[in-house]
């Protein structure tokens, strides 16, 4: 009887909060560096949600059907672009300088926002984030997986060029963090209880291709940008490559810690060393 | 030394067998090799570190295919003689329980000397991998990985109500960097207060299908695909390397992809391409129509720069075709008695080429049977399940 009255007001709810709403959100361009798992500071770039550098760039969570207005303001001394892949056009904005944007998100998914100029360059560089768009209720969790070659990134920054084709990292992030961190921020750390259905949208805005390996579990992948051909596959493992963003579908079927880790070496023995780069687990009570 | 080595491998040999508690339980040992001995494709000698199905075998990549059937209670035993770190069997895919899943710190690990069991069931017929999670980045590459294949109910079918195939490949690629090899690398002694360990750059020099490579791959039988045409061939491929797979389909094979990581995919995919990334398995269905000897092509590329540095082939050879009323007779009418045995196994109806292989797929008698019913002496066998594979049907069969 709780659980039906349960299901009720959660119906409601979730059904008056599925009506589209607008949200008003704001991205500063700022620059200033990624402080690394072992303290090493690396130049770096973000888009922020005030004028204050963090070196994450913010997760933009949305309903299916939601308007998003967006200002995007450049307190950087040149000029970038934004887009949001795949759903709006690119825009420029010059340093100091600001500009809007409105999109209405008509299809569920996660998408890449970033800035595409010089391209791959602005994106390794850390202009690139998350926008989710999802039209169920049930418990999320998000991965903005990248890597870095710290060396590149300073010779980046003192307007050096660098070959790309010769790539070759030596940190793994997940929402600018490592392991052992990635198990402590509550918006990455998968945790849940046996039966609960869990999400996790993942955008890869690195340059390298990553392969995740569930132990424990499969799970369903529900969206891909990349591979419209894989939705619903049930996999262990999941191959993510560079700007494509996908959405998995988790639901447990008994309770343990497991490991989630990447088959990309980088990921794991980042700077030669092991374990260096991400050893998160899934955590799921009975 | 060498006595107690004699003595152990007298000791503890591979043992696959039912037991009053319908347990399948396989023994294999985790054993590091104290100089270079595994002979490359060029002729260069490299060090491994391995699992081996004897204490006697030598270590080979990959280790032993473990082999169940779906369903299964499996007893999975580990002897660690590596003489150095301790060792833990990771079931890539096979979802067990957190005790048994093979990391170290969430779970536990087999010390030097030491056994200690995995136990697990096999839900899902496909394909999987295992490997060390001790340490994992170092110990996969020096050597620790195998298949495990989970085969349905039907020996002759991918999955209950899947598709049919007459006889299956597996292929497990990997790459190998000689200067992980080193004694200095690999052959540390276990530290119980660090699992942080430093690494070299890895920059493999051997791209492996099966552990071998180049002209090993045609001279050899560690992967080339022979069958008849119009026969359905079920292809097997886990990577647990470092670098992406591509593979290039001939056109006459007519893949269709059917299966990843161990479940089916929700619809078949006809292409004559295929990505395999680190950790992934897929399952493909081969088909020739005609004659024709070809290549199936292996790309290694870089995941980070996405270059592909090196190309392996596999050589397929079609050959001849099924005789309808063979087919029929057999796939109809066929089948062995007693079974389990302890003496003797009669087979009828099967006629033509028939291999029986043990449960690490090592094949150990093959005949050509032209008579109606072939009865065979099967006492000398060990004690265990042994796999029968004919033209149009498989069989297995418990030695008691």
């Amino acid at each position: 009887m709780n659980k039906l009255l349960l299901g009720f007001f959660f119906g409601v709810l979730f059904s008056f909060n599925s009506f589209s709403t607008t949200i008003n959100k704001s991205l500063y361009i700022v620059a200033d560096s990624l402080l690394t798992v072992d303290s090493t500071k690396v130049p770096y770039i973000t888009f922020n949600e005030t004028p204050t550098y963090t070196q994450s760039n913010p997760i933009i969570n949305l309903m299916q059907g939601d308007t998003l207005d967006l200002w995007v303001y450049n307190t950087d001394s040149v000029s970038h672009d934004f887009v949001i892949k795949g759903i709006s056009s690119v825009i420029s904005v010059s340093a100091n300088d600001s500009t809007f944007l409105q999109t209405v998100f008509t299809t569920k998914g996660s998408y890449i926002y970033h800035d595409p100029s010089d391209f791959p360059k602005n994106t390794y560089l850390g202009l690139a984030g998350m926008i989710v768009v999802k039209n169920h209720p049930f418990a999320c969790f998000y991965w903005n997986i990248k890597e870095h070659n710290s060396d590149w990134n300073t010779q980046l920054f003192a307007g050096s060029t660098v070959n790309w084709n010769n790539y070759n990292p030596n940190y793994f992030t997940i929402n600018s963090v490592s392991n052992p961190n990635i198990n402590g921020d509550t918006l990455a750390r998968i945790t849940g209880q046996v039966g609960d259905t869990l999400f996790l949208y993942i955008t890869n805005t690195g340059l390298s291709i990553h392969s995740m390996h569930f132990h424990g579990y499969h799970a369903t992948i529900k969206y891909s940008s990349r591979n419209a051909s894989h939705l619903n596959r049930e996999k262990d493992t999941f191959p993510i490559y560079p700007m494509e963003t996908i959405v998995l579908k988790i639901v447990p079927d008994k309770e343990g810690e497991y490991p989630i880790h990447d088959h990309n070496l980088v990921a794991v023995t980042g700077n030669n060393m092991y374990p260096n780069g991400m050893f998160s687990t899934i955590l799921i009570h009975p | 030394m060498m006595r107690n080595i004699l003595l152990l491998t007298g000791t503890f040999f591979i043992l696959i067998s039912a037991n009053s508690q319908q347990l399948t339980n396989t023994f294999i040992f985790s054993k590091m090799d104290i100089a270079p001995q595994h002979t490359l494709w060029d002729g260069n000698q490299t060090m491994l570190m391995g699992f081996t199905p004897l204490m006697s075998s030598p270590i080979d990549i990959p280790g032993p295919t473990l082999r169940y059937t779906e369903g299964d209670s499996v007893q999975l035993q580990l002897r660690n003689m590596s003489q150095g770190a301790s060792h833990t069997i990771h079931l890539h895919g096979l979802d067990v329980n957190q005790w048994n899943d093979g990391v170290p710190h969430l779970s536990w690990e087999v010390g030097h000397n030491e056994t200690k069991s995995y136990f697990f069931k096999a839900p899902h017929p496909g394909t999987y991998l295992y490997h060390c999670h001790f340490t994992s980045s170092l110990h996969v590459q020096a050597g620790m990985y195998g298949l495990l294949i989970v085969d349905a109910q039907n020996p002759n079918e991918t999955w209950d109500g899947g598709y049919s195939f007459h006889k299956d490949f597996a292929w497990m690629t990997s790459e190998l960097d000689t200067v992980w090899h080193t004694d200095s690398i690999i052959n540390y002694p276990h530290d119980t207060t660090t699992m942080v360990r430093l690494l070299p750059d890895y920059n493999p020099q051997y791209f492996l299908v099966n552990g071998r490579s180049e002209h090993e791959l045609v001279d050899t039988n560690t992967a080339a695909i022979v069958a008849k045409a119009n026969e359905t061939i079920l292809l097997r491929i886990a990577n647990i390397g470092y670098y992406g797979n591509k593979f290039h389909f001939p056109m006459h094979l007519n893949a269709r992809i059917i299966s990843s990581d161990g479940r089916p995919l929700p619809s078949m995919v006809f292409s004559d391409t295929l990505d395999v990334l680190p950790g992934e398995r897929y399952q493909v269905l081969l088909q020739g129509t005609s004659e024709f000897i070809d290549s199936i092509s292996v790309k290694y590329f870089n995941l980070n720069t996405q270059n592909i540095e090196n190309t392996q082939m596999v050589p397929v050879t079609i050959s001849g075709f099924i005789s309808s009323v063979n087919e029929n007779e057999t796939s109809v009418n066929s089948y062995i008695f007693p079974n389990p045995t302890n003496k003797h196994l009669s087979l009828v109806n099967v006629r033509g080429e028939m291999k029986i292989s043990d449960s690490f797929g090592k094949i150990i008698f093959e005949k050509t049977i032209t008579a109606n019913q072939e009865n065979l002496d099967v006492s000398h066998l060990s004690s265990g399940i042994y796999f029968i594979k004919t033209i149009n049907k498989n069989f297995k069969f418990l030695k008691l």
